[in-house]
């Protein structure tokens, strides 16, 4: 960290507020358990007593928490920013500043991790294919015909995956691009409705 | 194995060894047990997928051997009565017709022993949703499409593998087997 950074500074200044909330975003969206409260403090805000950085944290906390449920867009955000600058015990338009300019840039990447929060069942979590010429086979109708062997790993976020290796000669992946062609067209569709 | 046998009504296990039978002379890739212990439990049997499959791994093994060794209909009877004592009446006569019938169709050579070590793939159904709320976030607002792979393994169970996907993940999925598609030709 930049000296300039570690120079205590007033509890409204914009550098040690952006941190913040970047430490928060770690601890709440971003799964990083080590960014505690004690340590922001300590780094940000290390002349502040702990009761006031506690609640500066909350209020933080609970207006970044806001802001990302309703996954505002900028029209949203400042109405929002601007009704907590003008309420009691509310916000700086300073610290509204900061705030907006945070949620601008992490948006898309906590509403991502909101989507991975909530997605509890088996996800893809990877791919991998080749192409095999079969020499040998039950048939002999089969020998020197291509075949795509695909892994997928499949399992719960977080959770030991499943290797699922399977066998694909043309006709069946013909058959997985009809049915992958469907899923396509019904996403175009709901796309262009919503 | 054996005595679970005693659970499925004479057609359902008819049913199964005419399954097995297709599966050996290669004109299914596999015996959908899923699909087979659901109806079974509808009809009010209490039999759950891992004990049916447990049963159709060995009837499918009694099936093969008695092939491999060329066994007549009343050599396989003998041989199912010396190793299976507990066996219901109704299970033998299953297997003893099922044998008459079909017993010297099946093809077996050392492509028993080439068995695929790869699963096969069957047949894809799908479901897209939107995913629009939860507790954590008032306004998701994400598609998703959600898959079932009915996959044959290499010793011909059918099962089913589901997983979902983001509409990032799903384009990638989709690439990937245009892909292989245009690799298959070249090759």
């Amino acid at each position: 960290m930049a000296a300039s950074e570690l120079t205590p500074q007033p509890l409204e200044g914009s550098k040690p507020l952006s941190a913040l909330l970047n430490g928060i975003a770690q601890a709440a969206y971003y799964g990083n358990a080590d960014i505690t409260e004690e340590l922001l403090r300590g780094q940000l805000y290390p002349e502040s007593a702990s009761e006031e950085f506690r609640a500066l944290r909350a209020k933080m906390g609970g207006l970044l928490q806001s802001i990302a449920s309703a996954d505002m867009d900028l029209n949203q955000l400042e109405a929002f920013l601007t009704a907590q600058t003008k309420k009691q015990g509310g916000i700086t338009s300073d610290q509204a500043a900061v705030i907006a300019k945070f949620w601008k840039n992490h948006r898309i990447k906590i509403h991502e991790s909101l989507i991975n929060q909530s997605c509890w069942d088996n996800i893809l979590k990877n791919m991998n294919w080749r192409v095999d010429l079969k020499s040998q086979s039950r048939h002999v109708d089969q020998i020197n015909t291509p075949v795509a062997l695909v892994e997928m790993e499949l399992g719960k976020n977080g959770q030991e995956s499943e290797f699922l290796c399977l066998e694909f000669d043309e006709a069946k992946v013909s058959q997985m691009l009809k049915k992958l062609s469907e899923i396509e067209e019904s996403m175009t569709l709901l796309t262009q409705t919503t | 194995a054996a005595d679970k046998i005693n659970l499925i009504p004479q057609d359902f296990f008819a049913e199964l060894c005419e399954q097995i039978i297709q599966h050996l002379n290669h004109k299914i890739p596999g015996v959908d047990t899923a699909e087979l212990c659901q109806r079974i439990q509808t009809s009010g049997i209490e039999i759950n997928v891992g004990d049916l499959a447990k049963i159709a791994d060995v009837v499918s093994f009694l099936f093969s051997t008695a092939a491999r060794n060329s066994l007549s209909t009343e050599e396989l009877v003998t041989t199912l009565g010396n190793a299976v004592t507990a066996l219901p009446k109704h299970a033998v006569q299953v297997i003893r017709h099922v044998w008459n019938e079909h017993g010297k169709s099946i093809s077996v050579s050392e492509d028993a022993r080439n068995m695929a070590t790869l699963g096969q793939f069957v047949d894809i159904k799908w479901k897209l949703g939107v995913a629009m709320s939860s507790d954590t976030c008032r306004s998701l607002k994400y598609p998703y499409v959600t898959v079932m792979l009915k996959v044959a393994d290499p010793s011909g169970q059918i099962t089913d593998k589901s997983f979902e996907m983001t509409i990032p993940q799903f384009k990638n999925f989709f690439r990937q087997f245009k892909e292989m598609a245009a690799v298959l030709e070249t090759v």
